[in-house]
């Protein structure tokens, strides 16, 4: 049986919160030859081997197929992998490795808020330097995509690989394309967002590469672990609030789903009046509140481990776009 | 195998090689640029977008080459490089060029004219096309559809309205792009679209004063925030703009007669000589801004008729040669009416190339390429 390979992060704050996600979801990430070893599996389920590699490797890997799963950010797959779409699959935002790719520029440049006018800038400037204005970034990709989208022509892309944000001030660009979690790392360089200029919202990704072996045995363990994953990020979107009413309500539940976008994952209230409810964290009081003033004698919430469903939907996502 | 490789090298074959004589017996010299050429140039002039379309590759001090993804800019260069450069010259040329497809080999085959120093424009435009229609001929279609346009012609209409300077450059470069113009038409329209907020009074106040002043004052409060140079954009281009802003006024519009006049100019399509009558007609609204340009058009279509050019099979078009990379008059394509799709042969006028290649004069081009492989209907899995 050949093994369904998943892979991720091998250091820092990346690996960390790869591992965190994956032991939520009961799948705990092992590595039986020690914390020095490359490669591990997870405990309790055979045929998986888990690839500990750096998060732009991991990236080159799923374009090419091989390896099944990755965990990597957006930003990198756009950036990285011609024609994205066509080669892999953004199966689940992971909820960590936020941040945002942005146009950024000088905060002297009190003339400029909009793409619009960075299109003009850049015009004005060969008009009067006789050369493009130059864009410092690691992205060229996604500055090349987003800046034909908005029609800007008179710029040249300059290479950077890192410290990118201090170009401007070194004189060796008009402006940057970047990766900024706060903007914090902006602002103490002296440059401010283009409003219109966020290219991409980035996160850690679960990601498919359609091209990798997809036999069989490695559908049925990406089924399982999908499963797992799907139960613990519905799990983690929802508090579960139970509730005993003297007379069992229809109406009130619809009310409910309607004000505070709670689900019904057992149906109506039972015979003797038991109500559940699975409610967003950031409802949980109010719906409390309304449930007393209809009636409920108690009201019960609890943190909810796994949520399973008959249908299984990331592994529904997967399936339906490999080959 | 992977399509962008080329199953069978594009060696020139006899066929080609008998255009290309023809050429140079037609008193053009055959030249054969390097394959390898700076990347640079191309960058600059066709714009980051053609990178995706590119074989990059860089020396091991860091500077980025390219294999050459049309000849126009490396016969140019050679010609500035070489004794002959400002003066009259002609050159023919028949090889290979490279650009990244997805659904087809990325090699293929060029033949084609570049003509440096003429100054009777229109004769040589003229001449361009007669010698692309050899090409066809050469190749048994003697009888394609040709598009013509002539790019001049707008930026003649849109120095002649009563605009702006910021409004001029803005649809300037909105025809030179490929992008739907009448869209940007609308956006122009309904004002600035996003609002400035922030310094809409500001801006207010400052659009009557004395620009002398405000430019004064603008530069002055950027220079106490110790700003002088950020990103070479210096404090005086950023308050020249910032006021330019102001002029506009925040709710900026495109007058509507204006509108009107760039939509009745679009419009103009059909037959050379009815294409010039309309033209003379819509020169009277705009105080004849049109009259160079319009002269030289006449002039062109005389030209062409002298070269036997059967100008039925003309089809001019005002709107044709939008976003185009670097040609400033004359335009044209040749396409097998049979076929729809990619042109056989493509050419125009490029007046000022060989400026931002680095000729300190200005030197007048004009010159066109030939797909071999369109030509042979033989393109490889596209």
């Amino acid at each position: 049986m050949s093994a369904l390979i998943i892979a991720v992060p091998a250091k820092g704050r990346l690996q960390e919160n790869a591992e965190n996600f994956f032991a939520r979801a009961g799948l705990a990430l092992v590595k039986p030859r020690g914390v020095r070893d490359y490669r591990g599996t997870i405990a309790g389920l055979e045929g998986v081997e888990v690839a500990y590699i750096s998060a732009a490797e991991i990236t080159a890997q799923l374009a090419a197929g091989a390896v099944h799963l990755g965990v990597t950010g957006e930003d990198l797959v756009r950036e990285m992998i011609a024609d994205s779409d066509k080669r892999v699959v953004l199966v689940e935002g992971l909820g960590f490795g936020f941040a945002n790719v942005v146009v950024a520029v000088p905060q002297a440049w009190i003339d400029v808020r909009t793409m619009a006018d960075v299109d003009d800038v850049g015009t004005d400037f060969r008009h009067h330097h006789g050369h493009k204005m130059r864009v410092a970034t690691k992205y060229v990709n996604l500055t090349r995509r987003f800046f034909s989208r908005h029609g800007v022509m008179d710029y040249r892309i300059v290479e950077s690989s890192g410290a990118t944000e201090g170009a401007p001030a070194a004189g060796t660009a008009e402006l940057i394309v970047d990766i900024t979690t706060t903007g914090a790392t902006l602002a103490a360089n002296g440059l401010k967002v283009v409003e219109d200029g966020v290219i991409l919202r980035s996160q850690a990704n679960l990601v498919a590469a359609k091209a990798a072996a997809w036999g069989e045995s490695e559908r049925a363990t990406a089924k399982v672990i999908l499963d797992r994953i799907a139960a613990q990020a519905r799990a983690r979107a929802f508090r579960e609030v139970r509730a005993r009413f003297a007379a069992g309500d229809a109406t009130l539940v619809d009310l409910a789903r309607e004000k505070f976008g709670v689900e019904t994952p057992f149906g109506g209230p039972t015979s003797s009046g038991m109500l559940t409810l699975h409610c967003p964290p950031d409802e949980v009081y109010a719906l409390t509140a309304f449930l007393r003033e209809h009636g409920a004698e108690a009201v019960a919430v609890a943190d909810l481990d796994y949520v399973f469903s008959r249908d299984n939907p990331l592994f529904a996502k997967l399936a339906s776009s490999l080959p | 195998m992977d399509a962008t490789v080329s199953q069978v090298p594009s060696m020139p074959d006899a066929r080609a090689e008998a255009l290309v004589a023809s050429y140079e017996r037609a008193g053009y010299a055959r030249i054969a640029p390097a394959i390898l050429q700076p990347a640079d140039p191309f960058l600059d002039l066709s714009g980051e977008d053609i990178r995706k379309r590119m074989f990059l590759t860089s020396a091991p001090d860091g500077a980025e080459f390219c294999l050459r993804p049309d000849l126009t800019i490396p016969v140019s260069r050679d010609y500035l490089a070489s004794a002959e450069a400002g003066k009259i010259a002609g050159y023919c040329y028949l090889g290979p060029v490279f650009r990244y497809r997805s659904d087809g080999p990325a090699e293929f085959l060029q033949a084609g004219i570049e003509s440096f120093g003429r100054t009777d424009t229109a004769a040589a435009d003229a001449e361009m096309l007669a010698l692309a229609l050899e090409a066809t001929r050469h190749y048994g279609l003697p009888a394609p559809d040709i598009r013509i346009g002539d790019v001049a012609l707008f930026a003649a209409l849109i120095a002649g309205l009563d605009l702006a300077p910021a409004w001029k450059r803005r649809l300037i470069k909105d025809f030179n792009r490929k992008a739907n113009l009448a869209q940007d038409l609308d956006r122009l329209m309904l004002g600035g679209g996003a609002a400035r907020p922030e310094y809409h009074g500001v801006l207010a106040a400052l659009a009557g004063s004395d620009p002398r002043g405000a430019h004064a004052l603008v530069t002055d409060l950027l220079s106490i925030a110790g700003i002088s140079a950020v990103g070479g954009r210096s404090v005086g281009e950023i308050a020249q703009r910032f006021l330019e802003q102001a002029a506009l006024g925040a709710s900026a519009k495109l007058p509507r007669d204006v509108r009107g006049l760039i939509e009745r100019f679009l419009a103009i399509e059909g037959e050379p000589d009815d294409a010039a009558g309309e033209l003379r007609s819509l020169n009277g609204d705009v105080g004849k801004a049109l009259t160079p340009a319009l002269d030289l058009f006449e002039s062109r279509i005389g030209f062409l008729a002298a070269h036997g050019v059967n100008l039925k099979r003309v089809r001019f078009s005002t709107a044709f040669g939008r976003g185009f990379d670097y040609y400033t008059g004359f335009v044209f394509e040749l396409t097998d009416p049979a076929k729809s799709g990619d042109p056989l042969v493509a050419g125009g006028r490029y007046d000022g190339l060989l400026t931002r290649l680095g000729s300190i004069e200005q030197i007048p081009a004009v010159g066109f390429a030939a797909w071999i492989e369109r030509l042979t209907g033989d393109e490889g899995a596209a």
